[in-house]
């Protein structure tokens, strides 16, 4: 289908997702549970593994019992190993069934599926906030970014749509190897084509991983939140972990709120580098929106919501956005997940 | 113009007129205006004998809040609202890119009048749509949004209204939330109806106890899928009913997901079978189901599947006459 029948079928001017998705029979390679009813779950899954990028989810049959698919993010994709990692809550019935599932099990998916994180090498100091289960789709953006220096996850702005997928970052790994940046954000960075990431995670459950005191100073951030996530730590990737709950060494409030410290600490040159991005509860994103719009930054949300088919066809996962001729619904699966936060906000 | 088909001839089923590569038929509202589906590896649209694009008003609909589906128990519940970008723009934008060379394009004309019916019709009408399906379940505003489907009047008058606005094969979505579809599909009948589908969803609605309000952000809709099969089934029987003698096709339809499923509607009278939910639950079902029925074909050596429409052997009595005087 051509961009302007897309246009048409859903009175828009943006394009949807028009990648081959595939059906896999996936297996379970390990299942670990965490508490507050987190399940961290490895699939190996060849062919989504190969082609996964930032913001892309996938289908996934939870239980033969259950036959409708949940859509689930992606936190991680190896393509040298073939496996994607999926970090979920369980939350209803589809979720609670999928937890259930052994090494060795079979799950159904299709993938990888939605509209990418776009990033722009003229802002290399993505800002990325996750919110619960948000937070997976952050884990992988920045696995990528750590992975591909000063290149674009998806097209280019400006870029002919349907350019090759190589530009697509991140699909050969380790083919820029030591690419950690060794500035954190807030710093003078050495190189401008390096990324300079900083990550905010936030939950109100315990956090899915044993939080450490970060490696790396970040200029503008309360000396006393030092918590982060190791994973990131290994990448040389700053993150700060955010929280209402108490835990050490998080920050004791929002997500939002130790963002916004961050960003009232950099003067205009940096913040003209500052792209945002963000997965979380409705209302946080909201709250990242307005942040967002407050500093005068870009920002991309990745969205959620009931879908059915999952490719686009049923029209069942709409979220109403905003466009130049008026409201408009589009489709969450392959018209988002991610989208511009003016055009829902 | 003519289907390239490479499924197995005996698959193949006469459909007023058309040829159909195989009796599956892709359910309208499941797989957008038709090609959303061809992006997933292994699927084709030539699996399917017919594929029916969206519901389709006069003008542009914005469709319904979230949520607009939610599963249940068997199946699921859906109130999509007719999102669509309006007839003239199905037409004019989308029905070029769609490759009639794979199989038969059916379009879906949905209304708030019989006039809006009419006019939907007669736009498909001047395209190379292959067929048109009338959706009569939807409400009359007229009327005070009584749905135009669970009233026989309406549902002849809107009929009537089509017809004359098309010479296109017509066929007739069926309701089943009403009391006697068999009258309404012989009133349909007279109307000038070529053919029906039968069954449209059954309304429905879930709640989410915490919140104490209805998960459907329309509060009701459709309730499709495994779990309204057997109504399905007797629906689809009653139809055959009155269309038996009259050699009027049906696609039966409602919570087919196997051979077996499909089988069942085809020897209770079915000539085609429509699939929906099922292809979400598994995306590349048409080859299975398409093999499924080749293997009951062999193993009841029948030519093709023609033989197997109506072929339901009922305990007791034997079936009822039409009615219809001009049987």
């Amino acid at each position: 289908m051509s961009a302007g029948v897309e246009d048409a079928m859903n009175a828009m001017n943006h394009g949807s997702y028009r990648d081959t998705l595939f059906v896999e029979e996936t297996e379970v390679l390990s299942h670990e549970a965490f508490p507050g009813d987190q399940y961290l779950l490895r699939l190996w899954s060849p062919e989504c593994a190969r082609r996964a990028r930032p913001g892309q989810f996938v289908h996934i049959t939870c239980d033969p019992a259950l036959p409708l698919r949940r859509p689930l993010s992606l936190m991680r994709a190896n393509p040298r190993e073939s496996w994607i990692e999926i970090l979920y809550k369980a939350v209803g019935e589809g979720t609670r069934l999928l937890a259930r599932r052994k090494p060795g099990d079979r799950i159904s998916s299709i993938g990888p599926i939605g509209q990418p994180f776009q990033v722009h090498p003229e802002r290399p100091r993505p800002l990325l906030i996750g919110g619960g289960v948000g937070m997976p789709p952050m884990v992988f953006l920045a696995d990528r970014l750590r992975q591909t220096p000063g290149m674009p996850s998806g097209m280019p702005s400006g870029a002919a749509p349907g350019s090759a997928p190589g530009e697509v970052l991140g699909t050969v790994p380790g083919s820029a190897p030591g690419a950690a940046p060794s500035t954190a954000p807030g710093t003078a960075p050495g190189r401008v084509t390096a990324w300079s990431p900083l990550v905010i995670l936030g939950s109100e459950v315990p956090f899915p991983f044993r939080a450490q005191p970060s490696q790396f100073i970040v200029p503008g951030l309360p000396p006393a939140v030092i918590a982060a996530m190791p994973l990131l730590d290994d990448w040389g990737i700053p993150s700060r972990l955010a929280s209402l709950q108490g835990y050490p060494g998080c920050f004791q409030g929002y997500v939002t709120d130790l963002a916004r410290s961050w960003l009232q600490t950099l003067d205009a040159a940096a913040l003209a580098e500052v792209e945002v991005f963000a997965c979380g509860p409705h209302p946080m994103l909201a709250a990242v929106a307005a942040l967002a719009r407050d500093f005068d930054l870009p920002c991309q949300v990745s969205l959620e919501e009931f879908m059915a088919c999952g490719v686009g066809g049923c029209a069942g996962c709409v979220v109403e956005v905003k466009t130049p001729e008026g409201p408009a619904m589009k489709r969450v699966c392959v018209d988002g997940p991610v989208f511009d936060a003016r055009m829902v906000f | 113009m003519t289907v390239d088909s490479n499924l197995d001839p005996r698959l193949s089923v006469d459909f007023c007129g058309l040829n159909f590569a195989t009796p599956l038929v892709l359910l309208s509202g499941c797989v957008g205006f038709g090609e959303e589906y061809t992006r997933i590896h292994g699927f084709s649209n030539r699996q399917a004998g017919a594929v029916c694009l969206k519901g389709t008003t006069l003008s542009p609909r914005l469709g319904n809040a979230p949520h607009r589906i939610c599963e249940t128990p068997g199946g699921m519940i859906n109130a999509i609202g007719l999102q669509n970008p309006g007839v003239d723009r199905v037409i004019r934008d989308i029905l070029p890119t769609l490759d009639f060379s794979e199989t038969r394009f059916i379009a879906n004309v949905s209304g708030s009048s019989i006039e809006e019916y009419y006019e939907v019709t007669r736009r498909f009408d001047d395209s190379p749509i292959d067929a048109i399906e009338i959706n009569i379940s939807c409400p009359n505003v007229k009327e005070g949004g009584v749905a135009f489907g669970n009233d026989v009047r309406m549902s002849a008058q809107v009929v009537a209204a089509c017809r004359r606005a098309t010479r296109k094969p017509l066929i007739t979505k069926l309701s089943p939330n009403q009391t006697d579809i068999a009258a309404n599909a012989r009133a349909c009948l007279e109307a000038g109806a070529d053919a029906f589908a039968a069954i449209n969803t059954l309304m429905g609605m879930a709640i989410d106890i915490e919140q104490r309000m209805p998960v459907i952000g329309n509060n009701q809709g459709g309730l499709s899928g495994p779990a309204i099969k057997p109504i399905a089934l007797l629906k689809v029987h009653q139809i055959y009913q009155v269309c038996r003698d009259h050699g009027i096709p049906i696609i039966g339809q409602g919570g087919i997901a196997s051979a077996v499923d499909a089988l069942e509607f085809l020897i209770a009278g079915a000539s085609a079978v429509g699939i929906g939910t099922a292809l979400f639950y598994d995306p590349l079902i048409l080859t299975q189901i398409n093999q499924g029925i080749l293997d009951y074909l062999d193993r009841h050596d029948l030519a093709n599947v023609a033989q197997i429409t109506g072929s339901l052997c009922l305990h007791g009595p034997s079936l009822p006459a039409c009615g219809c005087e001009s049987a």
